[in-house]
């Protein structure tokens, strides 16, 4: 199946966080917005929802804690109990600082390998830009034509109410475009 | 534009000075009955609230120093927390002026066990005294400055304040770090002379200002609802404030961790003193809850992102951090004047309704006296739309 979608270039983040906030208010399919840098306040105007990697850094980063808690609960206390200083086999305070650190370890880890996980990275991956000076200057809004809402003309002209720089229609068949957008109602 | 949000404020200002008027009459009746109890609760209510005052400078300095603009639309709020300087100040000098000649390392000096002669100098009274003066002093002229320039820009239109004000931010940030360990070792460790602990000063600025970041969040918060920061506040800004307390509240919690892991793995019995009191027997619970205010509820209740953006748990938040701080202060500073028990009561309760309320109307006061945005600030529209 292939998509007709209309590639709109701007100048200015102002612009296209405007034209993304007025294509979603009219009801238009966003398929992706491509910009040189993280734009804040776009998750927003493209209607994304919150990011789960938070709930993966949590989930590691307790699991690092705690599995290390006990780990070192049992190689001091249960396995080979070792004598430090007179104090007693279970010492709590001992086991914070290496229960930290192994929380921060896995907290990290976890949240980027899961972030090229999910956004299928990986070494040696063939960057896929809709367009090179989106990596330098230019920010892209890529709208889908197919969809219902679409109308040429009224998305022109409120395209040009951004100072839209160019606009351009191309015909996408790979499908790994709309694969990833979790985008809300 | 200062006559609007006047109104709106005056019933607090009303509810304040009330409180203030009784708590201050039923303390006073206090000091003539427990005056011990009574010096112990005031050196807390000072150094409690010359800390928040500094604190909201560090928050102007920090951010000075940064090139930061996000905080512009708010940042007369940081700047009236400065406004309880003064009067909190001296009420601080007057109540170590107040024990001076008792403070406990005062009877052991004169070779006495422990002593040496650079703690024999530096704890004689009139070295004392010089410091505690010269320490409130600084505090005072460096945030007074802080505020003084950013508010001349409301009167002249170009953006000079900024440049200077980031000179005068660096310079202060140098001396505070050097300022609050000085204070925190001279007010309140040499409450125990005999006890001594190198990561002092850095647990004294840690509990400052997470303190400080609570004040403002709850100050932002009540100014919005009730008007004069409706539409300046957002909540990006409570949700960065929300961040910044939830990363100071971790970072309180590695200090206050470091210096007991320390003391308890090297079991050395001049060190441990001070937390065998602190942590066997009544004082132990209170231990404890400090943790849970000052970190457990704030690192797990803030971690969400919507948690951060809401008002209502921000607000909640803000004030169980306010009175972790209380019971951080309250373990430090009471066990060596009441001993092992601990105790809570009249003279405690007045202390804090007295404090609370002078230190509202001292905020009123200074942030009712300048405009309440700052309307010239280069950096106010990249505030006022700024994402977090």
């Amino acid at each position: 199946m292939s998509h007709r979608l209309l590639l709109a270039t701007f100048e200015h983040e102002d612009d296209l966080i405007g034209a993304t906030t007025a294509a979603r208010r009219t009801g238009l399919r966003i398929v992706d917005v491509f910009t040189p840098y993280a734009v804040h306040g776009l998750e927003r105007a493209m209607g994304l929802r919150p990011s789960r990697l938070t709930w993966v850094c949590f989930v590691c980063g307790m699991t690092g804690a705690l599995g290390m808690l006990w780990f070192e609960h049992w190689t001091a206390s249960i396995s080979w109990p070792v004598n430090v200083g007179g104090k007693p086999w279970n010492s709590l305070p001992s086991d914070i600082p290496v229960a930290f650190e192994a929380a921060v370890l896995l907290a990290g880890f976890g949240s980027v390998f899961a972030l090229f996980g999910v956004s299928r990275l990986f070494p040696g991956k063939t960057a896929r830009t809709v367009a090179p000076r989106t990596t330098d200057d230019r920010f892209v809004l890529v709208i889908d034509e197919t969809d219902a809402a679409f109308d040429a003309d009224r998305v022109r002209e409120m395209l040009e109410g951004f100072d839209v720089v160019e606009t351009e229609e191309r015909v996408i068949t790979d499908r790994t475009w709309f694969r990833q957008r979790r985008l809300s109602s | 534009m200062t006559a609007a949000p006047h109104a709106v404020l005056s019933s607090i200002t009303r509810k304040a000075a009330a409180t203030a008027v009784i708590s201050a009459l039923l303390l006073a009746a206090c000091a003539v009955a427990v005056p011990g109890r009574v010096w112990s609760n005031l050196l807390l209510a000072a150094y409690y609230l010359i800390t928040v005052g500094t604190g909201a400078a560090v928050f102007l300095a920090l951010t000075n120093v940064c090139g930061a603009g996000w905080n512009a639309a708010f940042r007369r709020v940081p700047e009236a927390m400065t406004g309880v300087l003064p009067s909190a100040g001296i009420v601080l000098l007057a109540v170590l002026a107040a024990r001076l000649p008792e403070y406990a390392w005062h009877h052991h000096g004169e070779h006495g066990p422990g002593t040496f002669w650079f703690k024999e100098m530096w704890l004689s009274p009139p070295f004392f005294a010089a410091r505690a003066v010269g320490i409130v002093l600084l505090w005072t002229v460096f945030a007074r400055t802080l505020v003084r320039n950013s508010q001349r820009q409301d009167t002249r239109p170009e953006p000079s304040g900024r440049p200077v004000n980031t000179a005068v931010s660096a310079v202060f940030l140098a001396v505070f770090a050097m300022t609050i360990s000085a204070a925190g070792v001279d007010w309140i460790m040499a409450l125990e002379p005999m006890w001594f602990s190198t990561i002092w000063g850095v647990y004294q600025f840690s509990g400052l200002i997470t303190a400080a970041l609570a004040v403002m969040i709850i100050a932002c918060i009540v100014l919005r609802q009730r008007g004069p920061l409706r539409g300046v506040f957002r909540d990006d800004h409570l949700h960065d404030l929300g961040r910044l307390l939830i990363g100071f509240s971790c970072f309180w919690m590695y200090i206050w961790f470091s210096q007991y892991m320390l003391i308890w793995y090297s079991n050395i019995p001049e060190e441990t003193a001070y937390f065998i009191r602190r942590t066997h027997g009544p004082w132990g619970p209170i231990v404890l809850s400090s943790i849970v205010l000052n970190w457990l509820v704030p690192f797990f209740v803030l971690l969400p992102r919507s948690c951060k953006r809401s008002e209502r748990v921000m607000l909640k938040v803000a004030v169980v951090v306010l009175l972790g701080r209380w019971v951080d202060l309250y373990v430090m500073i009471f066990p060596p004047v009441v001993g092992d028990m601990p105790v809570f009561g009249i003279p405690e309760a007045a202390t804090i309704l007295c404090a609370g309320s002078l230190s509202v109307l001292l905020f009123l006061r200074a942030f009712l006296s300048s405009e309440t945005v700052p309307r010239n600030d280069p950096y106010l529209s990249e505030s006022l739309q700024y994402h977090a």
